[in-house]
């Protein structure tokens, strides 16, 4: 018949038994202490690395202050009379022509690359597949101057092997690219043209490359920005272009005409990044 | 005359997943508007791709037009594809096309590959394709792309693609479930006008039975991948019809 | 009235029409493309045919002959890339850890909504991003060796500052994104802006700047692999030692151990993503 009221001592008393069961820690035991030993692992790892690489932290701050030094004294003022200059000037347009080559050899290798590195439109899963993918990832994991340097190896000097190889480097940049843009498409359309009996190649024709339009042009530009990147340095283990001219000063010790030529270099790289990023602007809003 | 005839069809997606069709039976006749009803999951999509072969049967006869086409080559069923139209759900409209190419590509099957890559169709293509769109009311919205056609018109370009390839058989699978019930009734009125027209039976896979009712002449109704009815409109009735959807029910 | 509007209609489209038009694009097509193909046979003509020492280069047969030397692997040097792919991998892990040290004020200062500045930390972190993804990472260390010497050091700055801008610019956006619901929870509490950043931003951008810097160490891996070619250390010397002792087949094994790093790289990271996000 009573009822129950609430003290204060009560509610006291509640809170205290509470306690004794329901508790919170930010420990937890096995995660948290799975967790911390990777942590250390990895920072045992990479302290470790510090130690094997012989890496003089003691100086490391001092480095800072001589970096610039270096910088005041030897590369400054760069000598920019030595880049204007017809001779050069012509040797940045090879660098752009085979900037150009590269990638569009590449693009073109890839639009078939691409749709046979697909999943979901290769003609055959079971062996055109897997050789379409091998051939984009090796071409995609070896470095751009590794391509450089082999090519050159086997053709000589030139420009010859800096387009193979901003080519090669290209095919496995956009193929990736391309390869996943066709898995994302709307199969619908592709269904629907199956349907009227059209064959393989109408069907990418009409179902998958209109749908991939827009994003195969965006991929285009930024190879041809990766592309323009990699052959201002392609020529530095022999393979044309800008590259060449770089290692010769390099090698003499030139440093106010290397400074020079990498102000060039950025220059070169900042407009052709602006064009690219309005292209790609212009392309997007064309959607 | 029969123009399909389907016997003891079996389907699963694959080869350990369920059966979605159990044999399957029936047949049409060349001035057939037929109606496949029953609750979702049910295995209409599937037999209607069955009929096409976009899902390959895993047993069972479909013979169209004196051909048998489980056991087509390549070639065969290319051919077979090009005499039977089909009308999507969600419209499979090549969105970035405009709708004359998009009607256009309803003649692929009889377009070369070199015409194709530079969308050089004959004259009596798009001829034929100004006639069609002209009579389902799109001749304003030639040069328009289809994704900026409203869902109604869309599904009409859907139509006229469908009515390019002078098919023998349509094949329409939920044509109007994306779509709200007013424009519902003035597509499938189209398709039943445009079929009775041009002499073409139709397959319809449809969900709203009282649109079946009204436009198809036969009904099969199917439940869990099982035939539970087949027969005239009139033939169906509410016990058939809660027997058919009993499942849906529960 | 609705008769008029059908009588003045614009005449009805004919598949005459229809043809002409699509005749006209065709031909500006093709005028684009003939364009294209003009750049392509000039640049081909300048740098391929012009340049090309066709008489040193030899038949196809000598071409065959050439390339043929690499085919084969030196077995016996695989043992003497262990070290070297270690280092390789440290320089790459150091690197990426570096840059992300070094990434924190760009990502600061480059997101709109949290610059302390914005008329100069804005475009000054934006500049600092550009400048670090628009040079070469051969360029970098041709720098860095210049400034501290041959050797690792030289490798892992210019690794650290190559990735400064991706990872910063990826993070930055990140930022830019966030839900703003947490960031006034935590200011409600009495939070300051460190706190803020800890609670409210860090939660929500770490899982996509996890991803970013796990997607960057993976080609930093690969671009450490080369360093050594202008003395930053790692298989690259390896491989430009073999280069210069003309023992080819040592370089495809190089190569090879190049791309074994690179896929126990890419396990690595697949599972670390797993595991992390």
């Amino acid at each position: 018949m009573s009822t129950p009221t609430m003290s204060p001592q009560d509610s006291r008393h509640i809170a205290k038994d509470a306690q004794s069961t329901l508790q919170w820690r930010r420990f937890k035991f096995p995660g948290s202490l799975i967790r911390y030993a990777v942590w250390l692992s990895v920072f045992v790892f990479l302290a470790y690395s510090v130690e094997y690489l012989e890496i003089p932290l003691e100086r490391l701050l001092g480095i800072f202050g001589r970096m610039g030094a270096t910088l005041a004294n030897r590369y400054y003022p760069p000598d920019m009379e030595y880049i204007m200059d017809a001779d050069y000037m012509r040797y940045v347009v090879e660098t752009i022509q085979m900037a150009y080559l590269g990638a569009l050899f590449g693009l073109v290798a890839t639009v078939p690359l691409g749709w046979f590195a697909s999943y979901n439109m290769t003609p055959s899963r079971c062996f055109v597949y897997p050789v379409a993918r091998l051939v984009t990832m090796s071409c995609r994991a070896v470095h751009e101057m590794i391509f450089a340097i082999i090519f050159v190896a086997i053709l000589g000097y030139g420009m010859l092997p800096g387009v193979l190889a901003l080519t090669f480097f290209c095919t496995g940049f956009a193929g990736k690219l391309f390869a996943e843009e066709i898995e994302a498409i709307d199969i619908g359309p592709v269904e629907a043209m199956r349907a009227t009996g059209a064959n393989l190649f109408q069907i990418m024709v009409f179902g998958v490359f209109p749908q991939v339009r827009v994003a195969f042009t965006g991929i285009a530009i930024y190879t041809w920005d990766v592309a323009f990147r990699a052959a201002t340095v392609v020529g530095f283990f022999g393979a044309g272009g800008m590259g060449w001219y770089l290692k010769r000063n390099v090698l003499q010790i030139e440093s106010e005409r290397v400074a020079a030529i990498l102000v060039s270099i950025i220059i070169l790289v900042f407009i052709s990044e602006m064009l690219s990023a309005w292209a790609r602007n212009t392309v997007m809003k064309m959607k | 005359m029969k123009i399909l005839d389907v016997k003891e069809l079996h389907a699963s997606y694959s080869a350990s997943g369920p059966e979605i069709l159990k044999g399957i039976s029936f047949s049409i006749e060349d001035d057939d508007f037929f109606a496949i009803i029953g609750p979702s999951g049910a295995g209409k999509s599937t037999l209607i791709r069955c009929i096409n072969r976009l899902v390959e049967p895993t047993s069972g006869v479909i013979v169209f037009d004196n051909r048998s086409v489980t056991t087509l080559s390549r070639k065969g069923l290319k051919l077979l594809r090009r005499d039977i139209g089909m009308i999507f759900q969600e419209f499979n409209l090549i969105n970035r096309m405009s709708v004359m190419d998009n009607v256009l590509s309803g003649r692929l099957g009889y377009t070369g590959n070199l015409r194709t890559l530079f969308r050089s169709f004959r004259r009596d293509d798009i001829d034929h394709a100004l006639q069609l769109l002209e009579r389902v009311g799109l001749i304003d919205h030639v040069d328009k792309r289809a994704d900026e056609l409203s869902g109604g018109q869309r599904q009409r370009v859907g139509i006229a693609r469908a009515l390019m390839q002078n098919p023998k058989l349509l094949l329409v699978d939920e044509p109007t479930s994306a779509l709200d019930p007013k424009i519902s009734r003035e597509v499938m009125g189209l398709i039943k006008q445009m079929a009775t027209e041009l002499k073409v039976p139709c397959l319809c896979n449809i969900h709203d039975v009282d649109l079946a009712k009204e436009f198809c002449n036969k009904i099969i109704g199917l439940q869990d991948g099982i035939k539970m009815f087949d027969g005239l409109t009139e033939d169906m009735d509410q016990g058939k019809l809660d027997e058919i959807y009993a499942m849906e029910v529960l | 009235m609705n008769n008029k509007a059908t009588n003045t209609s614009p005449p009805r489209i004919t598949s005459q029409v229809i043809l002409d038009r699509r005749r006209t694009a065709r031909m500006i097509m093709a005028v684009v493309y003939l364009v294209l193909l003009a750049l392509v046979v000039w640049s081909v003509q300048v740098t391929v045919i012009e340049d090309t020492d066709w008489n040193r280069l030899g038949g196809f047969g000598k071409v065959w002959e050439a390339a043929n030397r690499f085919i084969g692997l030196d077995m016996a040097l695989f043992p003497n890339l262990i070290e070297p792919a270690i280092e390789t991998l440290m320089i790459a892990c150091l690197g990426t850890l570096l840059g992300v040290f070094l990434c924190i004020p760009a990502a600061w200062f480059g997101a709109l909504n949290i610059t302390p500045f914005k008329p100069v930390t804005y475009p000054l972190a934006r500049m600092m991003m550009t400048l670090s993804r628009s040079i070469h990472e051969i360029v970098w260390a041709l720098f860095f060796v210049s400034a501290v010497g041959l050797g690792a050091l030289a490798g892992i700055f210019a690794i650290a500052v190559r990735s400064v801008g991706f990872i910063a610019k990826m993070s930055a956006e990140a930022i830019e994104d966030i839900d703003p619901g947490p960031v006034e929870a935590i200011r409600a509490v009495g939070g300051n802006d460190f706190q803020v950043v800890i609670y409210a931003i860090l939660p929500q951008v770490l899982p996509q700047v996890l991803g970013v810097i796990i997607f960057e160490w993976e080609i930093n891996i690969r671009r450490s692999a080369i360093l050594g070619l202008v003395g930053a250390g790692g298989l690259g010397l390896v491989f430009f030692r073999q280069m210069n002792t003309f023992n080819f087949h040592g370089v495809m094994s190089v190569i090879v151990a190049i791309l074994g790093l690179i896929l126990i790289g890419e396990a690595l990271s697949h599972w670390v993503r797993r595991a992390l996000i």
